[in-house]
């Protein structure tokens, strides 16, 4: 083609081009902010952040993992096992001793590289659709992570859950100098050629492919990276729980999605960033905690927190009729 | 004497389809080479085979006599080529920057970003094209904000920026501006004279004559001859091409549909990048729409199609107001729409013919509107087929299966059997080779001759002159001026799109 | 223009919609035409049905019993659940535009709670708990659509989110503990009732595949709906009213993923919170396997339907083995999840970037 299209302005945009754009991201992370401040006791003392930061970063770190599958035109529904089964290897090897953490922890983590190679060989090499490969294989971790952990249990040292929780200073929480880890991450990446490389292959693989970038092992990596981060997350649920549970991370899959739209990240892969990302994860942590300090009662809540989400979703695609986000 | 670039024996078949039949290719370092050929003959397979981006079913390929086994893109770039595909192959949310290096991005160790060197790296060759992007070339900003010359300058920056010794420019010229092709063309002769080897293909006759030293012709997937162009005229270089098939001629402009009826009359239609239009088509007029590229062709027959949103003005179908909203009012108000692009906007290429040719209609064969007869639209379809004379295997062959010029006459011959009265055309003829469009214009006319009343924009002056009775020219969304009779031709229509250009709107 | 010569024979489908332009890499097919098992996978509904009466074969050698007249009967009646519930799940994936239903499962609990609350055991609610039922699917559905069309909400992502909304609504509406049971008259169409000796519930589906077949093949809404897969501009500019389509997709969607729901509470008899959550994947799986490709406007409801005896015959297969009989679901999540990547990987695979 040699003009874009002008029929390109009509209805069909392709649907999974929606971002939303910076300003609303901003604004849902000001209203979610301010009603929390009003709704949760002692939101702003050293203790209400910590606790926020600690629920906050887990989430954060494997929406940064699905927004690097999702730049690179993939998605990962199995993100959320990995996440589940990495913690439960963590967990069921360090056992509640911490000279064992260092094991433990290098097994929890080669078993989210493992699983994220699984996923990229079948997505990059093996040519499956992102979608439906990376969905059956969330049934593999799942059942794996069922085998290894069959009940909730198996203990964390209390070094560690304890430590998660320091304040440094008197106001720093240990979580949020995490969460500023995470993001220098998320620089690095952009600052190397993988990044680049990420939102080519994402934004237009022929393009990608033809001007000689490596584009299955792009796919490929971005989905070890996807794996990497997941087992990251998993040990800072581990951290914040103090205990394993084989379903631990499974609906995170669900939540890193939403956290990366409502972040700007286009779910076609190509546009949006790691650091909307995060400020997504910070929107849906606040909201299902407003949730519960609203008092909603129990049997109501599962239903105001999805719908919530959805409707956050939702308005997100609305905004994005006009307005786009920002590229890297 | 070994040639510097040698090709020889490449073959290549889609499925059944043979897009290369033993092509072979020759050329000479510092030669600035144009590869021609009508749609479908195989010069983009032949220099996607170079470029290592098709795999062909056998090839062989020398540089410089040394043999060479491309095995993907990377491998061709290593020895030295270079290409600006005919689709762009820009990455939209990065910017030009990153654009000119991508894949070849200078890094520090570990593999971190070196931007210092990137920018020099891509310096000389944004400058060199400064004047063709009107300043300063804006190497941070992202490329889908620039307009689509911009893009494709960017994309020759970016074959520069590799350093080739061999640049193959596929289509390269298509969405330039004239003042941004002069810049070109001497950016290749400056290259040609530093001994880089460019091959050269173009859908205008003209340039590859102002630019070349020497064509090869290829045909039916092999090539045909290779000539010097000084000693080869235009109609020699289009007997090549098509073969047997004459070039079309002109044809004799009949007079008569003045008396006619009208049948479209749009007044003071505003959209988005249109601003107050008026015309009227009677039946059986064909009316074209000219005037330099992108200047609200497209988005005047999207609004009367009810895609872009009509923000004032009427238009009125045999006397009654219609304002459609969708297209799929505008069908039941008899419009036809017929794209440039078949093949994501006029064709289901993977779906049978009869489900192509029967999409718009469908529903009108059957009483309730929702049971279908296999038979009735088979015969339709049929009917369809034969009216537009598309060449096909079966009905129940997917749309993809057909050649170019088969496709787009599919294109058309789906609205048939709803006999639409009005037919907008955007830019219907692009890309179709020489013999098949000959063959469309004909069926242009002989929809008119029905008493269809038919809108064809173009991008292509000759193709106007050639089918249409009447031509109103555009400039930034208006209509400045309309040529008919004795003085609609090439040179009129191309003084009065740059009259206004000079003068402003 | 480029030369598009490579679309004729792609079972598997590519990388991404077809109208999300550029994406699947220039030109190119799957290179030459198939030998052996290659031309196999060029009829993906042979290929499915030809594993699947294998799979059979090697489980009746392992174990007799499963050759049995009444036992091939009962694996059909458990086919038929899934096979319903993934009549929806064929048609939204047809239509294209990453359309996927990811809800089926959910949607077919609630049914079946629904049901068995008004039922409430009486054949004199029967129609009452049929039509209520139905009507909650369908607004599921309705609003899975409104956001997929009007809030340019992604299928993907709209459908997974449903799930939790549903799973909530169950959870409000039962307050944890579903009531009620299913109308006898249902139970008799499921479990009892036969005719000619064959249950009700497997002619109920032999009509159901002949209705759908012929929606998708001989009417106009079917004819759009693979238009709409196979290139929703293109449909779009025909004329075609794709936003009401998307929206009737779902709602038919939810609609079939309810009647199947309440085909498994005749069989199951009484309701849990997760009856039939478990069906979002093998839905999927058996459209995929039937060899419709997740583009959209490639294949059809014969195979999902054969693609849902093949999946209900391994799952039984892997019960042969005693696999998974310890109280754990999770070996035969792990076999399941690792087949079908198997079977895609046979078929489902997208085009080399490099023709």
């Amino acid at each position: 083609m040699t003009r874009p299209s002008a029929l390109s302005a009509g209805p069909l945009r392709p649907l999974l081009g929606a971002r939303m754009p910076t300003v609303a991201t901003a604004v849902l992370l000001v209203a979610t902010v301010a009603a929390s401040a009003v709704l949760q006791d002692g939101f702003f003392t050293p203790y209400g952040l910590t606790s926020n930061f600690a629920a906050v970063l887990p989430v954060a770190i494997v929406t940064v993992g699905q927004v690097i599958v999702v730049l690179g035109g993939g998605i990962d529904l199995s993100i959320g096992t990995i996440v589940t089964l990495s913690s439960v290897v963590t967990v069921q090897l360090v056992a509640g001793q911490p000279d064992r953490l260092p094991l433990a922890l290098g097994a929890g983590l080669l078993v989210g590289v493992g699983c994220g190679l699984v996923n990229g060989l079948a997505v990059a090499v093996v040519r499956l659709q992102p979608i439906v490969a990376t969905f059956a294989s969330s049934f593999v971790f799942a059942g794996l992570a069922l085998l290894i952990l069959p009940t909730p249990g198996g203990e964390v040292p209390s070094l560690v859950t304890l430590g998660y929780r320091q304040v440094i200073a008197r106001a720093i929480p240990v979580p949020a100098v995490l969460l500023l880890l995470l993001w220098l991450a998320w620089r690095a990446v952009l600052a190397h050629r993988f990044g680049r490389h990420v939102y080519a292959v994402g934004g237009n693989e022929g393009a990608a492919y033809a001007s000689a970038v490596p584009v299955t092992a792009v796919r490929l990596l971005s989905y070890v990276a996807g794996g990497t981060f997941a087992a990251l997350a998993g040990f800072a649920l581990l951290a914040n729980s103090g205990s394993g549970d084989p379903f631990l991370g499974n609906s995170l899959t669900l939540t890193s999605i939403a956290a990366l739209v409502i972040g700007g990240t286009r779910l076609s892969g190509g546009a949006g960033g790691a650091g909307g990302a995060i400020v997504g994860a910070v929107v849906l942590v606040l909201i299902q905690s407003l949730v519960f300090f609203a008092r909603v009662p129990t049997t109501a809540r599962e239903l105001v927190t999805g719908a919530i989400i959805i409707v956050a979703i939702a308005l997100a695609g609305l905004l994005t009729a006009r307005g786009r986000g920002a590229g890297p | 004497m070994t040639p510097f670039l040698e090709m020889r024996g490449v073959h290549k078949r889609y499925g059944g389809v043979v897009a290369a039949d033993g092509a072979d290719f020759s050329a000479e370092r510092g030669e600035v080479h144009a590869l021609l050929g009508p749609n479908g003959s195989g010069k983009s397979t032949l220099l996607k085979v170079l470029t290592g981006v098709v795999a062909p079913d056998a090839a062989r390929v020398a540089i410089d006599g040394r043999p060479l086994s491309v095995r993907g893109p990377r491998d061709a770039l290593r020895a030295g080529v270079a290409a600006v595909y005919q689709e762009l192959s820009l990455v939209d949310e990065l910017s030009v920057l990153d654009n000119l290096v991508l894949g070849v991005e200078p890094a520090r160790r570990l593999g971190f970003l070196d931007r210092g060197r990137a920018r020099a790296a891509a310096r000389p060759a944004l400058d060199r094209f400064a004047e063709a992007f009107g300043g300063r070339p804006p190497a941070e900003a992202p490329v889908r904000d620039l307009a689509p010359g911009e893009r494709q300058l960017v994309e020759i920056c970016k074959a520069l920026v590799r350093e080739p010794s061999i640049l193959v420019l596929d289509e390269a010229t298509a969405s330039l501006r004239s003042g941004q092709v002069e810049v070109l063309l001497s950016v290749v002769r400056e290259l040609a004279d530093r001994g880089v080897l460019v091959v050269f293909t173009s859908h205008r006759l003209a340039e590859v004559q102002r630019i070349s030293q020497r064509a090869t012709i290829m045909r039916g997937g092999r090539t045909v001859a290779t000539v010097p162009i000084p000693q080869t005229d235009e109609g020699e270089l289009v007997r090549l091409m098509v073969g047997e098939l004459a070039a079309p001629k002109r044809e004799d402009r009949r007079g008569g549909p003045a008396e006619r009826q009208v049948r479209l009359k749009v007044s003071n239609l505003a959209a988005d990048r249109v601003h107050d239009v008026s015309f009227s088509v009677r039946a059986g007029e064909v009316l074209g729409v000219g005037g330099l590229q992108g200047q609200g062709q497209s988005e005047l027959l999207a609004t009367l199609f009810g895609v872009l949103r009509r923000r004032n003005g009427t238009v009125r179908v045999d006397g009654a107001d219609v304002h459609a909203s969708s297209p799929a009012q505008a069908v039941a108000a008899g419009f036809a729409y017929v794209p440039g692009n078949r093949a994501t906007e006029g064709l289901l290429l993977r779906r049978p013919l009869v489900e192509n040719l029967a999409l718009p209609s469908l529903g009108r064969r059957s009483r309730l509107r929702l049971p279908l007869s296999r038979a009735r639209e088979l015969a339709s379809a049929r009917e369809a087929a034969v009216r537009v004379n598309a060449r096909y295997g079966s009905l129940d062959e997917p749309a993809g299966s057909l050649s170019g010029g088969n496709q787009q006459k599919a294109v058309v011959g789906k609205w048939l059997p709803g006999r639409p009265r009005i037919v907008l055309m955007d830019d219907p003829l692009k890309g179709i080779d020489v013999g098949a469009k000959a063959e469309l214009f004909d069926l242009v006319r002989g929809l008119a001759a029905d008493g269809a009343a038919v809108v064809l924009s173009s991008s292509d002056d000759r193709e106007l002159t050639e089918v249409c009775d009447r031509v109103l020219v555009m400039f930034e969304g208006r209509v400045t001026g309309e040529l008919s009779g004795p003085e609609l031709t090439e040179d009129a229509l191309l003084a009065s799109a740059l009259q206004v250009h000079g003068n402003g709107p | 223009m480029t030369e598009r010569l490579d679309t004729g024979r792609r079972a598997g489908g590519a990388e991404s919609a077809p109208d999300t332009a550029g994406r699947g890499g220039p030109g190119g097919g799957r290179g030459g035409p198939g030998r052996g098992l290659g031309r196999l996978t060029g009829h993906p509904v042979l290929l499915a049905g030809a594993l699947a009466v294998a799979l059979w074969a090697v489980a009746a050698l392992i174990s007799p019993g499963f050759a049995s007249y009444p036992q091939v009967l009962n694996l059909l009646t458990v086919s038929a659940f899934l096979g319903v519930i993934a009549i929806g799940q064929t048609i939204v994936i047809l239509s294209g535009g990453e359309g996927i239903d990811l809800s089926v499962g959910a949607v077919a609990t609630l049914a079946a709670i629904v049901a068995s609350r008004v039922m409430e055991g009486s054949n004199a609610n029967l129609v009452q708990g049929i039509l209520f039922a139905l009507v909650a699917a369908a607004c599921v559905g309705l609003v899975n659509g409104v956001g997929i069309t009007f809030f340019r909400v992604p299928p993907l992502v709209m459908t997974l989110g449903m799930i939790g909304v549903v799973q909530g609504a169950i959870r409000l509406y039962t307050g944890g503990q579903p009531k009620g049971s299913v109308a006898p008259a249902l139970r008799e169409l499921v479990a009892g009732n036969t005719v000619l000796g064959i249950p009700g519930v497997l002619w109920l589906w032999l009509g159901l595949i002949l209705g759908v077949l012929w929606l998708l093949r001989r009417t106009t809404f079917g004819w759009r709906v693979y238009a709409m897969g196979a290139g929703r501009r293109t449909a779009y500019l025909s004329g075609v009213r794709v936003r009401r389509m998307v929206l009737g997709v779902y709602t038919l969607s939810s609609v079939f993923a309810g009647v199947g729901g309440l085909l498994l509470l005749g069989y199951t008899q009484s309701v849990f919170l997760r009856l039939a959550d478990g069906y979002m994947l093998p839905s999927i799986a058996a459209v995929v396997v039937g060899g419709t490709a997740l583009v959209g406007g490639v294949g059809g409801y014969l195979g999902t339907a054969v693609g849902a005896v093949l999946l209900t015959v391994l799952g039984s297969f892997l019960d042969i083995l005693q696999i998974g009989e310890s109280g754990s679901d999770a070996p035969r999540q792990i076999i399941y999840g690792a087949v079908l990547l198997a079977v895609l990987s046979v078929y489902g695979r997208g085009r080399r970037l490099r023709s």
